[in-house]
């Protein structure tokens, strides 16, 4: 029996790729988005505008003090209360983009404010504006801070982006679901998607451990 | 003589501290002045309002004929004519001491790379630490890696530089190394504001000494005259104290 379910699944293997394509897919325009705008956000979280650092503190506080899922069925649901209609894919899209930011947001906000005043007022001091303080000093000097935590978040993001198979997009754990309908071999199914999430994840997880013992010294 | 700098009634205050209580200051051109009193009486606080590293809450402060902290002034050309150097130095550790160097210069006044490290080698000719030019700040001693800060600030070719206890941060050995700094740049008729308890730099060059205490200037005179035969009770407690450290 085992043997029969093993060839069904070899069968629809490739049902199974696609699910992947998209998982990589959401994963990859996530990584993007949510680094370009959680870098974005911890800047300001770290500069001087009070408004905006307490905004963004909300902002992250909500984010990180609800469950993902929930979030993914807020987005996927008031949208079109507010006359947005958005296919899941988009949905998820944003759904992903508003969690990772607020995570990176933090890891670069405390990066940003691992580095001794000293460095802003030397850079200030020679008449270097703030962008230029930020890119030409403090920045090069908090990456090294920044980068094993982020790339470690990078890990989260991809496994997180399975929870968004509950708004209907077909994912690898989606693909999982559907497939065992079929074939009722659950632990075979889901090895398979575990599997499939560990081949790209895996690449990143040694990155971040050699960025960790790369940093630290 | 022409005024470099101007203090004119001002005042800061940290809350309910009155850091910054009633300045009044006048810096001339080539002018020399060295600044001492007792910790946190306001020193440092009153030469970081000069490049606006911090706010005033009245009075004015006129620069080179530049309101500082007037909303609309331009801070980046303001900075450009005044060098600062900190007690801890704080050079850039992941730049090299030519890097350092040639930074503000490069994306301040848009100078050439070459003509900035032309530039930055001259300076570091000046502070006699040629050879150390491809180190890293991490790889100097205490000394050094100041003589580089002052080097730094050198480049932008300021015409003020105001110094924040350039010393105190120095083992006892390197003091002078940097003092000798200082003193070649007097002669070269830079405007200079030094915070220091220094005696023996401030009797050789400083043209005069303003004593500080509690957010006020206590008493301004030459240095010989300051440190010999103060005229206020304050600053001659003040002298005794340092003279027996
Ligand atoms: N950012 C700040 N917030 C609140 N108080 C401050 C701040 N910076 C300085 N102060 C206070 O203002 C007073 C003056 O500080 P300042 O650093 O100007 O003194 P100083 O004369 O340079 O002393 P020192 O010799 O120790 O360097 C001190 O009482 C200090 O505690
Ligand atoms: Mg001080």
């Amino acid at each position: 029996m085992m043997a029969f379910y093993f060839s069904r699944l070899m069968e629809i293997f490739p049902f199974f790729l696609k699910g992947l394509w998209m998982t990589v897919q959401i994963a990859f325009i996530s990584l993007f988005t949510c680094t370009v705008l959680g870098f974005f956000l911890g800047i300001f979280r770290s500069g001087q505008n009070r408004f905006l650092k307490w905004f963004i503190g909300v902002y992250v506080s909500f984010v990180r003090g609800t469950p993902f899922v929930v979030q993914v069925f807020i987005i996927f649901f008031i949208l079109p209360e507010w006359g947005i209609q958005l296919e899941a894919f988009p949905a998820a899209l944003l759904a992903m983009a508003i969690m990772g930011s607020a995570f990176i947001c933090e890891i670069v906000a405390g990066g940003i404010s691992s580095i001794p005043k000293g460095q802003w007022e030397a850079a200030a001091s020679s008449g270097l504006t703030m962008t230029q303080q930020l890119r030409l000093v403090i920045l090069p000097q908090a990456m090294k801070v920044i980068l094993p935590p982020l790339v470690g978040q990078y890990v989260l993001l991809i496994k997180d982006t399975s929870v968004v198979s509950v708004i209907g997009v077909m994912e690898l754990t989606r693909v999982g679901w559907v497939t065992v309908v079929r074939i009722p071999e659950g632990l075979m199914v889901f090895s398979l998607v575990g599997i499939l999430y560990f081949v790209i994840s895996y690449p990143l997880i040694l990155l971040s451990n050699y960025l960790e013992r790369r940093m630290a010294v | 003589m022409e005024n470099m700098i101007e203090f004119k009634n001002v005042h800061k205050w940290y809350g309910k501290l009155h850091v910054l209580n009633d300045i009044n200051l006048e810096i001339s051109r080539g002018e020399v002045l060295v600044i001492c009193g007792p910790s946190g009486s306001g020193k440092s606080t009153l030469i970081r309002c000069i490049n606006r590293l911090e706010e005033i809450q009245k009075g004015e402060i006129v620069v080179n004929n530049t309101p500082v902290h007037d909303k609309t002034v331009n801070l980046t050309r303001l900075r450009e004519d005044i060098g600062f150097v900190f007690q801890q130095f704080h050079l850039y550790p992941h730049m090299t001491v030519l890097q350092n160097i040639t930074l503000a210069p490069v994306n301040v006044k848009k100078m050439s790379r070459k003509k900035a490290e032309a530039i930055a080698m001259e300076k570091l000719e000046q502070v006699g630490l040629t050879d150390k030019s491809g180190a890293y700040p991490g790889q100097l001693s205490g000394g050094q890696q100041q003589r580089v800060a002052i080097a730094r600030g050198l480049a932008m070719s300021p015409e003020i530089m105001l110094f924040d206890e350039p010393t105190s941060a120095l083992d006892p050995e390197m003091i002078g190394e940097v003092l000798d700094v200082m003193v070649n740049l007097v002669s070269e008729g830079m405007t200079m504001c030094v915070v220091t308890h220094e005696m023996g730099f401030a009797k050789k060059v400083a043209d005069r000494v303003v004593f500080m205490d509690e957010g006020k200037i206590v008493e301004t005179g030459k240095p010989d005259e300051f440190f010999d035969n103060p005229k206020t009770e304050r600053a001659e407690s003040f002298i005794s104290m340092i003279l027996t450290h």
